[in-house]
């Protein structure tokens, strides 16, 4: 990695909201694709964040901060994107599923797959599986997303699922799954096709379903 | 049958359990061999817990039965080892199934208004609550990024509940709780007040002390309670039901 896509990297896990998008600006001067600022700062920033918060060496308002600091970059980034000519891949439905209204993870995974280039539609939080069901017939998706915090209303992510199973709709769409409490195992189990472990491990995983990545 | 080796019993449980373990458990010594009390700030880094945890129970030499004051508490039982021990733990996503008094009661909380924050004479006295979380990151980020970060977290929860177990709690812990509730005012939280119940935690005892004679601990063990064998260990889809 380049000093300047270092440096940019580093104000995201620092969560420094003026000096990232200043260190963007700078880096698009000098002739950096805002491709690469994106995928090798801006998504490598955020992907220590992930890695730290789960370790417990990050807590919630630093995370706060950092995501803060990639939207302020993002801002400058995403005309760039567009006037570059980044392939748009498709729609996600994304929220977090009912019962459940922490959005702080879901909005950062958000995030990342707009700047990947997809078109999202967020459901929001304490999403019924109705909810999602209605959303895919109308805006007809490739990929869902599903998010939880917590044990207790992760179990939810199963009966949407298997709500969009019975509706006839799960062979339209790829479902990814994720929130603190998720893990592989448990994506595997009630059926989904991937987890992401972050929110940039989710936008990967979404590239990887439309084959992209 | 020939009498079943008995087990000593030996307790590890988070703080906020404290008060009511130490009502519930036998007052003679002779079957509770160890009380361990751990931090309440585990649950903060679920990722850490089981580590915690796990170093607690390696610690204990002879062969004994472990009773968690536990939930799964956002996973962070997960993966822990039995060893030469046997578990058990209360069947529930964290404590707030135990200081309601069953998993039932929590469901129904739940299902109500999924948006509820609880405080408890334990979370009250370890400062875990909206208002001290404030004034902790005050210094840190100054009173606008501060707010921000909090709107953020609890913008969209509806409810404040104080559980307490005794009158005299209540009367205690409602002049900070009420404290609590007018910051949480913010975000249109509403105020209310339960009694608790150490059902739950009762029923935990009683299984402790059966299977520690070497009894089977009978039917609702299996629906409220995991028991995890010597050699065993502690999964999350053990506690989904």
């Amino acid at each position: 990695m380049s000093e300047s896509l270092e440096r940019i990297s580093t104000a995201i896990l620092e969560g420094d909201e003026e000096k990232a998008p200043k260190l963007v600006a700078r880096a698009l001067r000098k002739q950096v694709s805002a491709k690469d600022i994106l995928e090798n700062a801006l998504l490598v920033g955020m992907g220590e964040v992930g890695v730290r918060f789960k370790a417990g060496d990050m807590f919630v308002p630093e995370v706060l901060m950092s995501a803060e600091a990639m939207r302020a970059s993002m801002e400058l980034l995403r005309p760039e994107l567009i006037r570059e000519g980044v392939q748009l891949f498709g729609k996600i439905l994304m929220g977090t599923v009912k019962g459940d209204l922490h959005d702080i993870g879901k909005n950062l995974v958000n995030m990342m797959c707009e700047g990947a280039g997809f078109e999202v539609i967020d459901l929001g939080f304490n999403a019924a599986p109705e909810k999602f069901l209605d959303a895919i017939k109308e805006h007809q998706p490739q990929i869902v997303g599903m998010s939880a915090m917590l044990t207790t209303t992760m179990r939810a992510m199963g009966y949407t699922i298997k709500a969009i199973e019975e509706a006839g709709l799960r062979d339209q769409v790829k479902i990814m799954v994720g929130g603190a409490p998720v893990d592989a195992e448990f994506a595997k189990r009630i059926g989904a096709d991937g987890y992401g472990s972050n929110a940039p491990a989710g936008a990967e995983l979404a590239k990887q379903f439309v084959g992209a990545a | 049958m020939p009498p079943a080796e008995r087990l000593p019993i030996v307790v590890i449980a988070c703080q906020v359990l404290e008060d009511m373990l130490e009502r519930l458990l036998p007052e003679n010594g002779r079957s509770v061999s160890q009380v361990t009390f751990m931090d309440y700030g585990l649950h903060r880094v679920p990722s850490k817990m089981a580590g915690a945890l796990q170093d607690a129970l390696d610690e204990i030499e002879e062969p004994s039965l472990i009773m968690l004051g536990y939930g799964l508490c956002g996973n962070g039982l997960e993966g822990l080892k039995a060893g030469k021990h046997t578990l058990v733990v209360p069947r529930t996503d964290d404590c707030i199934a135990l200081l309601l008094g069953s998993y039932s009661a929590y469901r129904q909380e739940f299902a109500a208004v999924p948006g509820t924050y609880y405080l408890s004479k334990g979370w009250l006295e370890s400062g875990s609550h909206p208002l001290s979380e404030y004034e902790e990151y005050l210094p840190k980020y100054g009173p606008k990024e501060a707010m921000w970060i909090m709107d953020m977290q609890y913008q969209h929860y509806e409810r404040l509940m104080l559980v307490t177990h005794t009158q005299t709690d209540l009367v205690k812990y409602r002049p900070v709780a009420q404290q609590v509730a007018r910051f949480c005012e913010r975000w249109e939280m509403r105020y209310e007040e339960r009694a608790g119940s150490d059902a739950y935690v009762r029923q935990l005892v009683e299984i402790a002390m059966a299977l520690s004679r070497g009894e089977e601990p009978g039917q609702a063990s299996g629906r409220d309670f995991v028991v995890v064998p010597p050699g065993g260990a502690i999964h999350q889809d053990q506690f989904i039901r």
